[in-house]
């Protein structure tokens, strides 16, 4: 059985996969406890949770003290001394002084990063270490995890990763109580074990988006199109190709991260939309029709014909109004639909079939409702597969391998081949490790491999290899 | 953009054989501290990838015999001297790295960039119109200025400020008015060339300026060098474009050379060269990697350093890590900067019948 969990603004859905789909569909209100107890079943559960953190950053603004370790280069704000050259070699030791007197200043959260800390993070690890006197842990961040070599990058997403730290970390432990073996949905459309995700949460970003796009596929087996996602609060558009969504660079305050999500464009308009006078971009309770006080896109629908919980409550509204809120829904909708420039589309969410074939007749698109519709984005969430990305960093002259950020010592380095075998087998390793099916880590793809010698006095003295393997994100084996 | 760097996967893999100084490693660790510095992911840079140079624009430097010979020894591999060696493969190579000289180029006349950026392997500036040589095989700054004169541009500046003498480029221009040819190098050096008195033949008489220092020249000198003759060359010339053969191998930790240049020295001075360019041709300069073979030590600091100058962005941390202190002292020889005077002043009456700056 495979369990898929998308927590949502309002509620939780979940999927169970086996040889038939079932759903559910949770308040949040309940609490994650209450939400998981409703599943009561054995399986591999993984949780999709891209809102509530979207609701830390919403929230009061957090100050987020940065304490940067540049060395040589470009000038950077908030340094200390310090440097890591490109070998990986400490050329300049940190000033404990200087350490503790720029932790005085403190901030709500730490984020911690050195330029080349990917290849040696002794300095960022001994800044980290001084500062467990100021911050708990789950409040600080480093950025020799990312394990990519892009210095401002690198400290945008530590920046990101310690706002939002302390939520995932809660979350796990919460979920954990309750389900030893679980795993977080990346916005990525893969699967991580949860120790990962608290070391580099700014991948759990834009998972709901993932979510709907891999589920749409999967149910629908519609490889080229754009998947119309019909949501409480918002309409989400993301792009498939090949049967994947398009990914971009995550950024976050303006600044780029190294984290890559899904493209969606998000709509502030879904079924919860409130109907003042006009439709309008908010969500201020359910739609008379399940219970709520005002009117919303749903009970427009109502009023138009469709017979949506109980429709006869949502005659609140008359149906000039109807008409003129749900016209101004398509026209806006449309408008970004054909921006796309795709010929088919495939809706999801609970109103899909009410809403989407109409936005396909404006954009002269064809249209699929795929079954299950409803869950699909929690679909989505159970189907996936672990997917793990590994930066390998050989140096024979320092004795080291460095996977993520993360040294060890190389004791034979052996040719090219070699290399390349030992870093597929050590991200199958970790895969299997985190419980991965053997079946979907046998394709490791390879996305860049750099070889070299390193030659001192005209002799050949070590041997360099930056490499970089995947276990790519899709559906796992064990999806019927 | 302000700042295009032009950069190919292979650049990284031309190797004449796995220990020679000009080998894969050489870029390796600045493509690093450039990758690692966001540079690749800047704003104001944007990153260009160049195809071969086509047979022609190579023909316009270099006789079809010697192109022959390169294509031929191509196949199974060859040899020109003993620094020059012919790999398999080679002619592809060279014609990528003179190809990223003309993809530089064609970003600054179209305006894609104000300013750009080639860092290419092999590099080009000894190599002469019927010969390799000095680990070059086809001269891409040449290639590259007989391009952009093919475009419209009328008069190209070169400064060539690799350690060793550009011979392969002043030959190729010596009697060409519409090139100024300007080099500063170690001398008594390799390839031997560049002596104050080599000021250029037939009309091209006057536009080529050597500017040879002695070993230990530090930043002073550089930037002694650049005020008092360079500039004042280049504003009685008024360019079109200003070419910069960038080599490396002045910096003070480089083991072929014996110069003393700093990676923010190298910065500062390129930052000029910025200027220079802004004053007098809308800002467009195009700089060609020659050579640099303080493979770990130097470049990465000294090409980050000329790239964030290009950009315009802050210098003031540009520098090598503070243990290198002790190396550049021992560099320097105190008692440079006044023989580099020296010769300034008889290059200057060399040059004073032709430029009224000198007069």
């Amino acid at each position: 059985m495979l369990i898929g969990m998308d927590v949502g603004g309002t509620n939780t859905d979940i999927a169970m996969v086996d040889d038939e789909v079932t759903s559910v569909k949770v308040p949040n209100t309940l609490g994650v406890r209450q939400v998981l107890g409703r599943i009561r079943r054995p399986g591999r559960l993984a949780v999709s949770t891209s809102t509530p953190l979207n609701r830390v950053l919403a929230g009061p603004p957090m100050k987020v003290q940065t304490i940067l370790i540049p060395g040589p280069g470009l000038s950077w704000p908030g340094s200390i001394r310090g440097a890591i050259n490109h070998r990986g070699e400490v050329v300049e030791s940190i000033d404990r002084e200087e350490v503790d007197a720029a932790l005085s200043v403190r901030g709500d959260v730490l984020a911690v990063a050195g330029k080349f800390s990917v290849r040696n993070p002794s300095l960022e690890q001994e800044v980290a270490a001084r500062a467990l006197h100021h911050y708990p842990e789950e409040k600080i961040a480093v950025s020799h995890h990312l394990g990519a070599l892009n210095f401002p990058g690198r400290v945008a997403t530590t920046r990101l990763n310690a706002k939002i730290r302390e939520t995932v970390t809660l979350l796990a432990k919460e979920i954990g109580a309750e389900y030893r073996d679980f795993f977080f949905f990346k916005g990525d459309a893969g699967l991580i074990p949860p120790d990962q995700a608290v070391r580099n949460p700014s991948v759990l970003y834009r998972s709901s988006a993932a979510a709907v796009a891999l589920g749409a596929f999967y149910l629908s087996g519609i490889a080229e199109c754009l998947v119309v996602d019909v949501g409480g609060t918002t309409t989400d558009l993301v792009p498939l190709s090949g049967g994947r969504p398009v990914m971009e660079t995550l950024v976050s305050d303006n600044e780029r991260t190294v984290t890559t999500a899904v493209a969606a464009q998000s709509i502030p308009y879904g079924g919860d939309s409130l109907i003042e006078g006009r439709l309008c971009p908010t969500r201020v309770g359910n739609a008379i029709a399940f219970g709520g006080d005002r009117p919303t896109l749903t009970d427009a629908l109502n009023v138009t014909g469709c017979g949506i919980g109980d429709a006869a409550a949502s005659r609140k509204i008359t149906p000039s109004t109807a008409f003129e809120v749900l016209e101004e829904y398509y026209s806006r909708v449309s408008r970004a639909v054909a921006m796309h420039g795709v010929r088919r589309l495939v809706g999801s969410g609970y109103l899909a079939p009410f809403l989407v074939p109409e936005i396909a007749r404006r954009t002269g698109t064809f249209v699929t409702i795929p079954p299950h519709w409803d869950c699909a984005n929690a679909v989505g969430v159970a189907i996936s597969r672990v997917s793990l990305t590994l930066h390998a960093r050989f140096d024979s002259g320092r004795g080291v391998v460095v996977f993520n950020g993360e040294p060890q010592e190389l004791r034979k380095m052996g040719d090219e081949e070699a290399v390349l075998e030992r870093c597929k087998e050590e991200v199958r390793q970790r895969a299997l490790a985190a419980g991965a099916d053997p079946r979907d880590v046998e394709d490791v793809e390879v996305l860049s491999f750099h070889a070299y010698d390193v030659i001192r006095g005209a002799y050949r003295s070590a041997r360099i290899a930056d490499v970089v393997v995947q276990i790519a994100p899709g559906i796992t084996a064990e999806a019927p | 953009m302000r700042t295009a760097l032009v950069f190919h996967p292979r650049y990284l893999l031309h190797e004449q054989s796995r220990e020679h100084p000009e080998r894969r490693e050489r870029l390796s660790y600045t493509i690093d501290q450039v990758r690692e510095e966001g540079l690749f992911d800047h704003p104001l840079i944007t990153n260009l990838t160049p195809a071969e140079a086509p047979w022609d624009a190579a023909a316009r430097v270099h006789i079809p015999e010697y192109l022959h010979f390169l294509e031929e020894a191509s196949k199974k591999g060859g040899f020109i001297d003993f620094d020059t060696s012919i790999p398999p493969g080679l002619l592809s190579s060279a014609l990528l790295a003179a190809g990223g000289a003309i993809r530089a180029a064609d970003a600054v006349i179209s305006g894609e960039a104000v300013n750009a950026f080639a860092l290419v392997r092999p590099p080009g500036h000894h190599a002469r119109p019927g010969t390799g040589a000095g680990f070059c095989y086809l001269n891409n700054i040449a290639i590259m200025t007989r391009h952009v004169q093919e475009k419209g541009i009328r008069r190209v500046m070169i400064l060539d400020w690799d350690a060793h003498h550009g011979d392969g480029t002043q030959q190729i221009f010596y009697d060409d008015p519409s090139v100024l040819f300007t080099s500063i190098h170690q001398w008594p050096f390799y390839p031997g060339s560049g002596s104050v008195d080599e000021i250029g033949s037939g009309d091209g008489e006057g536009f080529t300026a050597n500017m040879p220092v002695p070993a230990g020249t530090g930043d002073e000198s550089y930037h002694y060098l650049f005020d008092c003759v360079i500039a004042p060359l280049a504003r009685e010339f008024s360019p079109d474009l200003i070419a910069i053969s960038a080599g490396q191998d002045n910096h003070f930790t480089d083991p072929l050379t014996g110069l003393a240049l700093t990676a923010r020295g190298y910065a500062e001075l390129m930052k000029k060269a910025v200027l220079l360019a802004e004053t007098l041709c809308g800002g467009r300069l195009v700089a060609v990697l020659e050579g640099g073979y303080s493979v770990e030590g130097g470049l990465p600091y000294t090409n980050l350093g000329i790239i964030a100058a290009m950009a315009g962005l802050d210098l003031s941390n540009i520098r090598e890590p503070e243990a290198y202190h002790g190396w550049l002292v021992r560099a320097m020889d105190p008692s440079a900067h006044a023989k580099v005077k020296e010769h300034a002043a008889a290059l200057r009456a060399n040059l004073s019948p032709y430029w009224s700056c000198f007069e």
